[in-house]
């Protein structure tokens, strides 16, 4: 009876949480699906059911597919600097720095993480122009040509991936520390003992120890590539002489299908093939997890 | 004793109470009378003209206060689609008529009344072109503004050091010229190009600035038929010379390239010698570069033109004041101080130029044109927009691909695709020609 009633008081605690969750959350996801299978054009009242219709049509979309490879290419690209950048940078900062200097190289690591996307791109706007630039001004200190970072197609997609690595930096170094600081001291002890290095030690115990960090940390990083949009669109994007087709993005694709082309269908189709890769990702990551949990 | 002329207690604090009453009513009333109205522009340049008609319009309706909120032409658009679904638009919204067509089907502007409707239509004030774009199935929706229409701009300065006199006469002049203006480096590749060409960007521009020059060869990107359907059609000689132009002075000649600075800010910056825009360039120039040597002229044969109106949303006494606006806005000394200040060309008939025309002699091209000149307009069809951005995404593809600048069949291929797809677009939405 005392267990009944303690399982109705938790359920009605968190009945108002999961009533909001279910209405910002769950709904969207939901409608979205709907959505996917009708055919809008957002203005008329009319949503034809359309079946699958506007996915067969997504299979054969040139721009979709360059969005897609642009998309993916971003979320890789950021993660494959992201992860070891992150992991090097925390172990200099739980090793090698005094315990007053590593709040200031914490705190200057993480605020990017927390300013916002618009100015922060714009920063770097600047940072990347070819003739005004600083970094063009950095490289020609050693003899190299100023490059057209926001108007090549190659380098442009570069500049996003380079924005969103500084971006998404801060927040995997923060959540290495607290990987670094759990490791146990008395096994770096006892391989100190047995002749260990610094970097033998990093490369066969740190590394392996913070498998679980490491794959949250991907999740989370792939999650946030994969729902790129604002640097792409500040950085290269929809700006005269700028390389939009190269730097266009899924978040991108689907907000010009909806509000240009009136397709809201057709872009809640490419919605849900987003959702689902990022949850075939995730899965996969997480699968990842429970291997490491049963080893 | 309280004199006979003095009043009680009383009546002081009736008094009082009917002074308090009376202040709060005329509050109110003074509340209900003022009136604000927005104005949604997709071009940031419009805004001090907007403000500029509200300021003059303060002695006729001084409690009209009018809020304008002019974003960059994306935007807006993005904000219209949710805006005016939802009914929360402004009540006066500047909008191309290609792109108006699809609000206009689902009945979200509204009918213009009737001494609107009436100026509109009457001959004097607009020709039948401007009239019918603020039209959908013959009666009158909004008030024609203005519209954008292109010429060349070329560096006096450059052609001077080229030995050039007279700007490009035909197509063919184009590249020649291109060639002789292109400023190199030791190593042969271009600093300044002979002519910048839009290669790149966000999408609907490259499709466009390449409909105008292949409009220079006799051929358009959709064409419409007696039933009013439409098709592309250009997999043909003409829109073969089109795009052979472009890639032979990318690739061939190397005049420009993809990388190089483009549009107006490299011809303010001198980074370019040619190039073809709208008037807006004019007044950007006298802003931004007002030392620039520069002079404008018409194309060979003739220029796009988008017609700009002014729709209107709401209802009661709001939408009044919103047509009031309007009217105001086509006031010709409100449309002479917008081309005078912001370089747009107005729709109105029977304006007198030639005092800014004095003043700034490259708005000429745009003002002043053969008679044999010919204009074209995009299509106010649905998927116009998708037509453009889809086109202009093989556009770029092309014209980044050196192997295709000396294959005749290969460009073929490519103008086929791009029909293609353009067709299936048509047929999807139910508007292909057969």
């Amino acid at each position: 009876m005392l267990r009944r009633k303690r399982w109705l008081f938790a359920m009605l605690a968190i009945l108002p949480t999961l009533a909001i969750f279910a209405w910002l959350r769950m709904f969207p996801i939901v409608e979205t699906l709907r959505l996917s299978l009708h055919k809008w054009d957002i203005l008329s009242k009319n949503k034809p059911f359309i079946g699958l219709a506007n996915f067969q049509e997504l299979m054969g979309d040139r721009l979709f597919h360059e969005a897609l490879l642009n998309t993916t290419i971003i979320a890789f690209g950021v993660l494959a600097i992201t992860i070891p950048t992150a992991m090097v940078l925390a172990a200099l900062i739980h090793y090698r720095t005094r315990s007053r200097a590593s709040g200031f190289y914490e705190t200057a690591i993480f605020l990017p993480h927390v300013v916002s996307l618009v100015p922060a791109a714009m920063a770097w706007k600047w940072i990347f122009d070819a003739r005004l630039g600083p970094l063009n001004a950095l490289l020609s200190f050693f003899g190299i040509q100023p490059q057209a970072w926001l108007f090549d197609p190659t380098l442009s997609i570069i500049s996003v991936i380079v924005l969103c690595s500084w971006q998404a930096l801060g927040y995997a170094v923060l959540i290495y520390l607290v990987g670094f600081k759990s490791l146990p001291v008395s096994l770096y002890e006892a391989a100190k003992l047995d002749g260990a290095s610094g970097t033998q030690s990093f490369w066969f115990l740190s590394i392996p120890m913070l498998k679980p960090i490491t794959l949250y940390v991907s999740v989370v990083t792939l999650v946030s590539g994969f729902n790129v949009y604002a640097q792409a669109f500040v950085l290269a994007s929809d700006a005269q002489g700028a390389p939009g087709r190269q730097v266009r993005v899924l978040v991108l694709d689907m907000l010009e299908n909806s509000f240009r082309n009136y397709r809201v269908g057709y872009a809640a189709s490419e919605a849900v093939v987003l959702l689902l890769i990022v949850l075939v990702l995730t899965l996969i990551q997480f699968s990842l997890l429970r291997e490491r949990g049963r080893a | 004793m309280n004199s006979v002329f003095e009043p009680s207690r009383g009546a002081r604090l009736k008094t009082l109470r009917v002074a308090l009453l009376g202040g709060a009513a005329l509050a109110m009333a003074g509340a209900a009378s003022a009136q604000e109205i927005r104005v949604w522009s997709g071009y940031p340049e419009l805004a001090p003209f907007y403000e500029h008609v509200a300021e003059g319009m303060k002695a006729e309706y001084p409690d009209l206060s009018v809020r304008v909120e002019a974003i960059a032409l994306r935007e807006h658009e993005k904000r219209l689609a949710l805006g005016l679904t939802s009914g929360e638009a402004a009540e006066v919204i500047e909008l191309g008529t290609s792109t108006a067509t699809r609000y206009l089907e689902n009945e979200l502007f509204n009918v213009a009344p009737d001494d609107v409707a009436a100026f509109v239509q009457d001959p004097a004030n607009f020709n039948d072109f401007f009239r019918d774009s603020a039209s959908y199935e013959g009666t009158v929706y909004g008030l024609p503004l203005f519209r954008g229409q292109s010429a060349l701009y070329y560096n006096t300065e450059m052609f001077e050091a080229a030995g050039l006199t007279e700007p490009p006469a035909d197509m063919a002049d184009y590249t020649s010229y291109a060639e002789q203006l292109t400023q190199r480096d030791a190593a042969g590749a271009p600093t300044v190009s002979g002519w910048s060409l839009r290669l790149s960007g966000g999408g609907q521009g490259i499709a466009e600035k390449f409909w105008i020059n292949m409009f220079q060869y006799g051929e358009n990107l959709v064409e419409q038929n007696e039933a009013g359907l439409w098709r592309a059609d250009f997999a043909n000689e003409q829109g073969r010379a089109a795009l052979k132009q472009y890639l032979e002075n990318v690739h061939t000649l190397k005049t420009v390239t993809v990388e190089m600075p483009a549009d107006a800010e490299a011809f303010e910056r001198e980074q370019t010698a040619m190039f073809i825009r709208e008037s807006w360039v004019i007044g950007d120039i006298a802003a931004k570069a007002p030392d620039l040597s520069y002079a404008t002229a018409t194309l060979p044969r003739g220029s796009i033109v988008a017609p700009v109106s002014l729709w209107i949303s709401g209802e009661g006494e709001k939408a009044d004041a919103a047509w009031a606006f309007a009217q105001a806005a086509n006031d010709p000394e409100n449309l002479l101080w917008l081309l005078d200040n912001v370089g747009w060309l107005p729709n109105r008939s029977g304006l007198d130029y030639s005092a800014i025309l004095e003043a700034k002699p490259a708005l000429a091209a745009f003002v002043d044109y053969p008679d044999t000149y010919e204009f074209f307009s995009l299509p106010n069809i649905g998927p116009v927009e998708e037509i453009l951005t889809r086109t202009a995404a093989r556009l770029t593809e092309a014209f980044a691909n050196p192997a295709l600048a000396a294959d005749d069949a290969a460009i073929d291929a490519v103008l086929v695709g791009m029909q293609d797809e353009i067709n299936g677009l048509l047929q999807r939405e139910g508007l292909l020609a057969e």
